[in-house]
């Protein structure tokens, strides 16, 4: 029956324009590295893909009404499980980042246990608290997991292009799953309990369940992403644990468009662009501002970071829908256009 | 085992840092019980209004205790700016968007004060630097008696603004039914400005307080906030007394965890604290009503 379910619908997205959408992002994302081969670039693409699968994890809570602030710690665990087991054990990477996703999961389940009873605020109080709590712990018992100096990660395949190609193809069906999720009852589910839970409840919704579903899906990606990122920077240490790991996927999904699929996406691709390419302008930048501000000594970074809190304001103030949203305004325009101009001709 | 002197000390430090925490917690419990508004960035207040007694101290050469009343001022008149221009425009809508908008004021805050104060870390001179107080084997610093007494003479003024003067009436009926008291008469907006104000000047004191008592830098404010809120939430929500208390009570919990077990864990200490009384007692110790 559920099979059924999805075989119908995989047939019948064939027929859509998202479904071309799609393939043309996989195939655009397949072939930019054979244009441009610069190590720096496909660098920044392989974290753009990385992030989608992060920022994805933590839009699909998001849609159901609870702001995760401190997804970081599901990332930690992912990361520090499958390098850890790597490194002790003897397991295949690959496998370990499953391992890291299934292992971030759990601890998902029990955290979300809590969480599904709490408000939108208490939520982000408690998650938030939960990254700091794993960063303590893992501070604590240092000499099992190697925390505080952080440790060498062992190889997943080798990094540049076959890496880049793996992540993308990770980013791709885990868009692809949390995509069939969102459309799927349960997906329905989140949004009713995002727009009102108490109605969502007295309509037959089982909240504290589908509240504890989406917990269970979105941490096994976040572990998932924390695993690949651990063996894409070949290191790892407590810093994954920080705040800043916490807010990305939140500006990410945020700025693109909350509650969309395609959302996460064009965030990661915005925020990951900012931070890797704007330091570039920072020597331009340097001289020209330093002057106005002597107590610090390089004026780029917080800069950055304060023109990224002036956007995400903007954002949520001005498009509370995300960049997408102008996207699909932009399309809806033109579409009309269309319409319009083959009306005339037809009279 | 520890001796009686160590508990003593261990008591007093943490019924002072409780102080300034129990300023932050109140001004964040004000906002939220009148506006409903869950301001994320109130520790960046906190942490504004450190730099702000800091600059004070350095420009006009005045007392870091005199300082406190500039930086409750120019910190209330950030608070306005903030009300106006950002919470404003997301109160009532989607929860989620008062959290977004915290996290941007949180980035704009800390990179502010990056680039205009650095990212070192500073301290008030307090005028009784290195003076305490002994009481047999037990010195207790004067900085961290007189930030008591000051948190005393806040809280009794705030507790007199609130029960006996009009616009102390006027915020209680707005957090009881804002829709009711604006047929009342009440201009609600004015409230909330007023409010948000309010608890923003609290956190302006309290961030001058920890300044002279602890070193901060631009990211100190986090933590604080979620102290603050474990303390809200220990205490219950909207409840100003329960907020006191649960302020003592934490910051004893957080320097016995520190004395016993290390410094990494003051900051775990404040969210098991949080975790537990959730999950234990979603009201809160001493609270009436659930969320």
């Amino acid at each position: 029956m559920f099979t059924k379910d999805i075989i119908s619908w995989m047939v019948q997205s064939t027929k859509s324009t998202k479904f071309y959408i799609l393939v043309a992002a996989i195939a655009f994302s397949l072939a930019i590295p054979l244009v441009v081969g610069a190590p720096f670039l496909i660098h920044v693409l392989t974290l753009i893909a990385l992030f989608t699968i992060y920022a994805s994890s933590w839009n699909l809570l998001a849609s159901s009404g609870q702001g995760s602030l401190g997804h970081a710690a599901f990332l930690g665990i992912g990361g520090f499980v499958s390098s850890l087991l790597a490194i002790n054990l003897g397991i295949p990477p690959i496998i370990g980042i499953f391992i890291g996703g299934v292992f971030s999961a759990a601890i998902g389940f029990l955290i979300g246990l809590t969480c599904v009873r709490l408000k939108a605020w208490f939520l982000g109080m408690v998650t938030f608290g939960f990254a700091v709590i794993a960063e303590t712990l893992v501070s604590q018992f240092d000499e099992v997991t190697h925390g505080i100096l952080g440790f060498r990660t062992p190889l997943l395949v080798p990094s540049g292009l076959p890496f880049y190609y793996l992540a993308v193809l990770l980013a791709t069906l885990s868009v692809i799953v949390i995509y069939y999720i969102m459309k799927s009852k349960i997906g329905l589910a989140f949004r009713a309990i995002h727009q009102n839970e108490s109605e969502s409840r007295m309509i037959g919704i089982n909240t504290a369940k589908y509240k504890l579903y989406a917990f269970v899906i979105s941490t096994f990606f976040a572990g998932l992403s924390g695993g690949l990122y651990a063996h894409f920077l070949r290191y790892i240490s407590v810093s994954i644990f920080a705040a800043g790991n916490s807010f990305k996927p939140l500006m990410m999904s945020v700025i693109g468009g909350l509650g969309t699929i395609e959302g996460p996406i064009i965030g990661s691709i915005i925020i990951v662009a900012i931070d890797s390419l704007l330091p570039n302008i920072d020597k331009f930048l340097q001289p020209a501002l330093s002057p106005l501000f002597p107590a610090v000594s390089f004026v780029g970074p917080p800069l950055r970071f304060l023109g990224l809190g002036v956007f995400l304001v903007i954002v949520v103030i001005f498009f509370p829908k995300g960049v997408s949203s102008l996207l699909h305004k932009i399309h809806n325009y033109f579409r009309a256009e269309t319409k319009k101009a083959n009306n005339i001709e037809r009279k | 085992m520890i001796d009686l002197s160590t508990l003593i000390l261990t008591l007093m430090w943490g019924a002072a840092i409780g102080c300034i925490y129990v300023l932050l917690a109140t001004g964040l419990n004000l906002i939220f019980g009148v506006m409903k508004l869950v301001n994320f960035a109130h520790g960046e207040l906190l942490m504004i209004g450190a730099y702000m007694g800091y600059s004070v101290c350095i420009l006009l050469g005045v007392n870091a205790y005199i300082a406190v009343f500039f930086s409750m001022g120019i910190v209330a008149l950030i608070g306005i700016a903030v009300e106006r221009l950002c919470f404003r425009r997301v109160l009532g809508s989607d929860k989620l968007n008062e959290i977004f908008v915290s996290l941007g004021l949180i980035l704009i805050f800390d990179n502010v004060a990056v680039l205009l104060w650095g990212g070192k870390s500073k301290r008030i001179i307090s005028p009784f630097e290195n003076m305490s107080l002994t009481l047999g084997e037990v010195s207790i610093s004067y900085d961290w008696l007189i930030a008591v007494v000051f948190v005393i003479v806040i809280l009794i003024a705030l507790l007199f603004l609130i029960k006996k003067t009009k616009i102390g009436m006027a915020m209680r009926a707005t957090s009881q039914k804002s829709q009711t008291s604006m047929l009342m008469g009440i201009n609600i907006e004015r409230i909330y400005i007023f409010t948000f104000a309010l608890g923003a000047a609290l956190a302006g004191a309290a961030g001058v307080l920890y300044g002279i008592i602890f070193p901060f830098n631009p990211y100190i404010g986090a933590l604080p906030t979620i102290k603050a809120f474990a303390i809200i939430i220990l205490g219950g929500l909207g409840s100003i007394p329960g907020a006191i208390i649960g302020g003592l009570l934490y910051g004893i919990a957080e320097q016995t965890a520190v004395i016993s077990l290390g410094g990494i864990w003051r900051n775990a200490v404040a969210f098991s604290v949080l975790i537990i009384v959730l999950v234990l007692r979603p009201k809160g110790l001493f609270g009436e009503k659930g969320e």
